[in-house]
């Protein structure tokens, strides 16, 4: 009932809160001292060809109309138009989609599968050397800047040694989208070749976003290991007598497993974030390009459509992840 | 015997064939004997549509997929009958009258006609976009008329000698289909964003604005492809220029653009898979400086900032010698250009002579420099470094594009100097003169706001006639006022050197698109 | 084994300080320390992408500038952004969290949901917008980062501000009459301060990435100035060839903030030994 009632609150709040956020992304893109109407009208425009776009865009209405005018819009599902691509910014950001989540997913993936034995050996290990090796990893691959891990790694594996492409999603063409995941696409039509082109281009963007990723995991799980195994509880129960492999096994990696596990969706907030920077260096068709570029451009419409996106999802995630730390660990409550 | 001797070929054949196509997929499309050609490019191919998009960046776009009346080939660029093939000019240079090649088909099969040339020219006068401002002062709105089904008539407002040069924007589309998918009387700008409907040498087969497009050829074209004419092309959107220097040594691509720096090219050289066309283009590199502002509305001022530049420096050791040093605006290899024109070169105390010249107060100054270009951030660097020494204060901003270009109309907001490159639109003096420096384009291409009667008067006379030994003296002229008047610190002129893969037998350089015209480009086979 | 733990963390602490007063005395001494301390904006052509040696320690730039030189100069800006940003952040994002979590108003809930709207985005997304709005500078760079992780503190302020509010000597205090500014600056303030100390130290590190990242993105201070990220964007026309180039200030970034980092880890474990073992 508890759980229900602050999901309830939460999404509650979740309007209000979008709202707020285009507030903000409204104020700040619109004062910009940039002129949309110029920049797509082009180099050789006459000042009438710019007051025609500005008219159609409504950019020369005052700002008040034009927020209310916008949210209006979006409520109404109308994103607008994307004064650089000039289509509709929602149908821009379905299409983008599909490559910043394969990215993340794989990324993720691999922090997890990397990062949570990871922990659990290190806190297990507590100071052997591995646990030293594992936490300086870890310090590292925090204090790392994005995009100089990704410039690095395309200068020894790329460059260097030749192994992987050094940017881009595909060679040429992704298959026909059924799921819009070249790998998983490439799977369903039976097709190996592009399979294995389109990890090889995800290699690297991939181990740019994970190995930050892993090190927050490896953080999390060995604090939760290491917490766990010196609380009363777990105490008790060795002092009961049973085996420590049982002790381990059936209480410490539970409970600090479930721990990280609701951290887990945090973490893949963290990484679309990450996603504007690294896919800039790798020039991965996603969101983070369509972000970026779209700043760039003062494509206004673009930007606030990418915020309010990103906004959703993270409010969402958030919530997932209070509702998921609730239902798993009621005493965190 | 015939058994015996064709089992163990088509054995190996299907074992070739079946290891190949494990590694390379694209090898198939090899196999059937066509020839393929990749571009790879840093900017993207995001609309199609040739009348919302006037610029270089997206000019393959235009070249391939569609046709005008005339169309620019070669370097020095020559201006050939394309889709026309006579005109005559009216002899108060008013009245253009062309008479269309027969047997012009677009993609579809349908004939091309005098009514798609009017409906493309009432559509760019609609749509206020792409190459809009090269026809909106002289070409009205329902001036323009289809006599028959091949003459169409253009009746300017005014005589315009550049009027036949800037034809070649002029791209004719399939005026049945774009109609078809008209939307709220958008002139079927929406749907022509993302599909084409021309008559050019290659036909769309793929777009991904994220990616770029593909096209084949197209055999139904009126003019005849020569021996070893590329089949099917891709170009593609590659921002980092690491990549695109490797996807060449490898062979991945078959060009890139060619105006990399000079380590780059060493580095595609040294490999032995690549080879250069080296060309002197007509794209200068200058600063624009706002004259409206003091001090730098007082000559003296200009001419110290043009002294504080160290040219050589920046020609020949930044850029490593990948472009040569042109004193005046005009482009060298450009007719109008003067010649033995003397530029002004690196000089501390003859800037510090100027400056002691300059009347108004000096104020610090403020350098507005492309970032995203390294070769407007660097000769920033340059100017600031030169300005220093002088005694002269320069501040920095980077800015993308848009930001600066949102500037450009308002003096008292624009950058005190931009350093940036002109590129040619259309092969004519007019571009680099006229256009950017006569005081009627205040706030629509003259960015310096720069005023000056001599130069109006100059350029104003050279559109009024046609013969181009006429206005030859015009120009050289006005290039040479513009100098001595320092209107803007001019640096150099861009040289080409175009990558191209071994598959690539010969190339035909044209600076308007540089070699992105694929019919003149011949594979090996 | 506890003894070990500590003397480790300590460890952490000690390389922390280490790479923090490295990156202090490189700023404070950069013009002495410096081969070519006018290379900040001067150069010299001829020189241009040279890679590491006994003229150039670290190699030169595309402009032929020293990267070693223009390296200590770009330690003031990294010190100067993070101090800066951070401290707006925690002048904004304290009273805020102050205020909130003392009073039980409708102004509580108010204040924590526009510091919500804040973290409703990832934090880079907000820079890159408002820095690009601003126009790329340092003091711009400054203001994007303060104003987009000022909610941190707000929220840390306001957790353990209301964790408090209900302590025995907070009540006391109340009951003897203080004043609510008396008590939040005298005795709320002093409790929760490790936090803050804490929160800021591992703040700047985050602060030193976020500008790294707006200067990569061309954002950040306009060309010549020597900030790190810059360098790096600067850097990646000319791989692999001029590896050297980024490699530099890579490190650079990487060695400072995890100094911030190890320093805010140690920090906590010696001033708040309750969360010592969530590590």
């Amino acid at each position: 009932m508890r759980l229900l009632a602050l999901a309830l609150r939460r999404f509650l709040w979740m309007p209000p809160t979008l709202l707020g956020l285009t507030l903000i992304v409204f104020s700040v893109s619109h004062v910009i001292p940039s002129d949309p109407a110029r920049v797509l009208a082009g180099e050789n425009a006459s000042i009438e060809q710019v007051e025609t776009l500005r008219r159609k865009f409504g950019l020369d209405q005052p700002l008040p109309v034009q927020f209310v005018r916008y949210v209006s819009d979006v409520v109404g599902g109308n994103m607008g138009i994307s004064l650089y691509t000039q289509r509709p910014v929602a149908t821009d950001l379905i299409e983008r989609l599909p490559a910043t989540f394969e990215l993340a997913l794989f990324a993720i993936a691999l922090a997890i599968m990397l990062g949570l034995p990871l922990g659990v050996v290190s806190a297990l290990m507590r100071n052997s050397w591995l646990d030293q090796i594992v936490r300086l990893v870890t310090i590292g691959g925090l204090a790392m800047a994005a995009f100089w891990l990704a410039i690095l790694l395309q200068l020894l594996f790329s460059m260097q040694w030749n192994l992987t492409p050094v940017q881009g999603r595909i060679d040429g063409w992704g298959p026909d989208p059924i799921t819009g995941f070249y790998t998983v696409d490439a799977l369903i039509r039976g097709d190996l070749d592009t399979f294995l082109t389109a990890l090889r281009y995800l290699f690297l963007p991939m181990m740019t976003l994970a190995i930050p990723a892993m090190a927050t995991i490896v953080r999390f799980t060995r604090a939760g290991v290491l917490n766990v195994m010196n609380s009363p509880f777990v105490f008790y129960q060795a002092a009961m007598g049973l085996p420590r492999r049982v002790v381990i096994w059936k209480y410490i990696l539970r409970a600090a497993l479930i721990g990280t596990l609701t951290q887990i969706g945090l973490v893949f907030g963290n990484l679309l974030a990450g996603a504007v920077v690294v896919e800039t260096v790798f020039s991965w068709p996603g969101l983070g390009t369509y972000a970026y570029n779209s700043i760039l451009q003062s494509d206004y419409n673009a930007i606030m459509g990418f915020t309010l996106f990103t906004g959703s999802v993270f409010i969402g995630m958030n919530l997932l992840v209070d509702i998921a730390q609730a239902v798993l660990d009621p005493r965190g409550r | 015997m015939s058994q015996d001797f064709t089992q163990p070929i088509s054995r190996r054949g299907a074992l070739a064939g079946a290891s190949t196509l494990a590694l390379l997929p694209a090898a198939a499309a090899q196999a059937a004997g066509r020839t393929r050609y990749i571009t790879s490019n840093n900017n993207p191919y995001d609309i199609l549509d040739p009348h919302q998009v006037f610029d270089i960046g997206r000019i393959a776009i235009r070249l391939n997929m569609y046709d005008a009346l005339v169309r620019w080939v070669d370097n020095p660029a020559k201006l050939e009958m394309w889709l026309a093939e006579k005109v005559d000019i009216s002899p108060d240079g008013l009245v253009y009258t062309f008479t269309l090649r027969p047997n012009v088909k677009f993609h579809d099969g349908t004939a091309l006609t005098a009514d798609d040339v009017v409906w493309s020219m009432e559509r760019i006068l609609t749509l206020r976009k792409g190459a809009y401002g090269l026809f909106s002062d002289v070409v009205k709105p329902g001036t323009t008329k289809a006599i028959d089904a091949r003459t169409v008539r253009f009746t300017l407002a005014k005589p315009f000698a550049v009027f036949m040069a800037v034809l070649s924007e002029l791209w004719v589309v399939n005026s049945k289909i774009v109609k078809s998918h008209d939307k709220d009387n958008d002139w079927g700008a929406e749907w022509l964003t993302r599909n084409e409907a021309g008559s050019g040498g290659y036909r769309l087969k793929r777009f991904d604005p994220a990616i770029g497009f593909q096209a084949e050829r197209f055999e139904g074209h009126f003019m005849p492809f020569g021996k070893g004419a590329i089949d099917d092309a891709d170009f593609r959107v590659t921002m980092e220029t690491a990549t695109r220097v490797l996807g060449m040594i490898k062979s991945e691509f078959t060009t890139t653009d060619g105006y990399m720096p000079a380590e780059q090219v060493e580095r595609m050289k040294a490999s032995g898979n690549v080879w250069f066309k080296e060309a002197e283009s007509i794209r200068t590199f200058y600063f624009i400086i706002n004259s409206a502002k003091t001090p730098l509305n007082d000559v003296n001022m200009r001419r110290a900032l043009s002294c504080m530049f160290d040219y050589d420096g920046f020609n020949n050791n930044i850029l490593g010698g990948t472009v040569v040093r042109n004193p005046g605006i005009i482009p060298n290899p450009m007719w109008g250009a003067p010649a033995g024109l003397k530029g002004y070169t690196y000089d501390i105390d003859k800037a510090k002579h100027y400056l002691s010249l300059v009347k108004e107060k000096i104020r610090p100054l403020q350098i507005g420099a492309m970032s995203g270009y390294p070769q407007s951030e660097q000769a920033a660097q340059m100017l600031q470094a030169g300005a220093a020494k002088a005694g002269l204060e320069i501040k920095i901003v980077a800015e993308p594009y848009t930001t600066l270009a949102a500037k450009l109309d308002d003096p008292e907001r624009a950058h005190d100097l931009i350093p940036l490159w002109r590129s040619a639109y259309f092969a004519d003096p007019h571009n680099w003169t006229g256009f950017i420096f006569h005081s009627r384009n205040f706030k629509a291409g003259n960015a310096s706001f720069y005023k000056n009667a001599r130069i109006d008067e100059l350029t104003d006379q050279a559109l009024l006639i046609t013969d181009q030994e006429k206005r030859r003296p015009l120009y050289e002229e006005a290039s040479r006022i513009l100098l001595d008047d320092a209107a803007g610190i001019f640096i150099n002129n861009t040289k080409f050197y175009g990558p191209y893969g071994k598959a690539v037998k010969s190339v035909r350089f044209c600076p308007i698109g540089d070699t992105q015209d694929l019919r003149w480009i011949e594979m090996n086979t | 084994m506890k003894t070990l733990l500590r003397l480790f963390r300590d460890r952490a602490l000690l390389a922390g300080f280490v790479l923090i007063s490295l990156l202090v005395l490189a700023a404070i001494f950069a013009t002495p320390l410096s081969n070519f301390p006018d290379h900040v904006s001067g150069f010299d052509p001829a020189h241009r992408l040279k890679p590491p040696g006994a003229t150039f320690w670290l190699g030169t730039d595309r402009m032929g500038a020293d990267l070693y030189s223009r390296l200590l100069f770009g330690a003031r800006l990294t010190i100067l952004i993070s101090i800066s940003a951070t401290g707006v952040a925690v002048l904004i994002g304290v009273p805020m969290g102050l205020i909130a979590g003392y009073f039980d108003r409708w102004y509580s809930d108010l204040l924590m949901r526009i510091s919500d709207v804040f973290l409703a985005v990832p934090q880079i997304v907000l820079a890159i917008a408002i820095a690009q709005t601003l126009g790329p500078a340092i003091q711009n760079v400054i203001l994007a980062l303060s104003a987009t992780y000022w909610p941190f503190w707000a929220r840390i302020v306001y957790a353990e501000t209301r964790s408090l509010r209900n302590e025995v000597f907070i009540e006391a205090a109340i009951a003897m009459g203080a004043s609510p500014l008396r008590v939040m600056v005298l005795h709320v303030l002093p409790s929760i301060a490790s936090s803050i100390i804490v929160r800021t130290t591992i703040g700047m590190g985050a602060t030193i990435l976020a500008a790294a990242s707006l200067g990569f993105l061309g954002l950040g201070a306009p060309p010549p100035t020597p900030e790190w990220g810059r360098m790096i964007a600067e850097s990646r026309e000319f791989l692999p060839q001029a590896w050297w180039y980024a490699t530099a200030p890579g490190i650079a970034i990487l060695l400072v903030v995890m100094g911030f980092n190890l320093l805010g880890d140690g920090l906590r474990d010696a001033l708040d030994p309750r969360i010592r073992r969530g590590g």
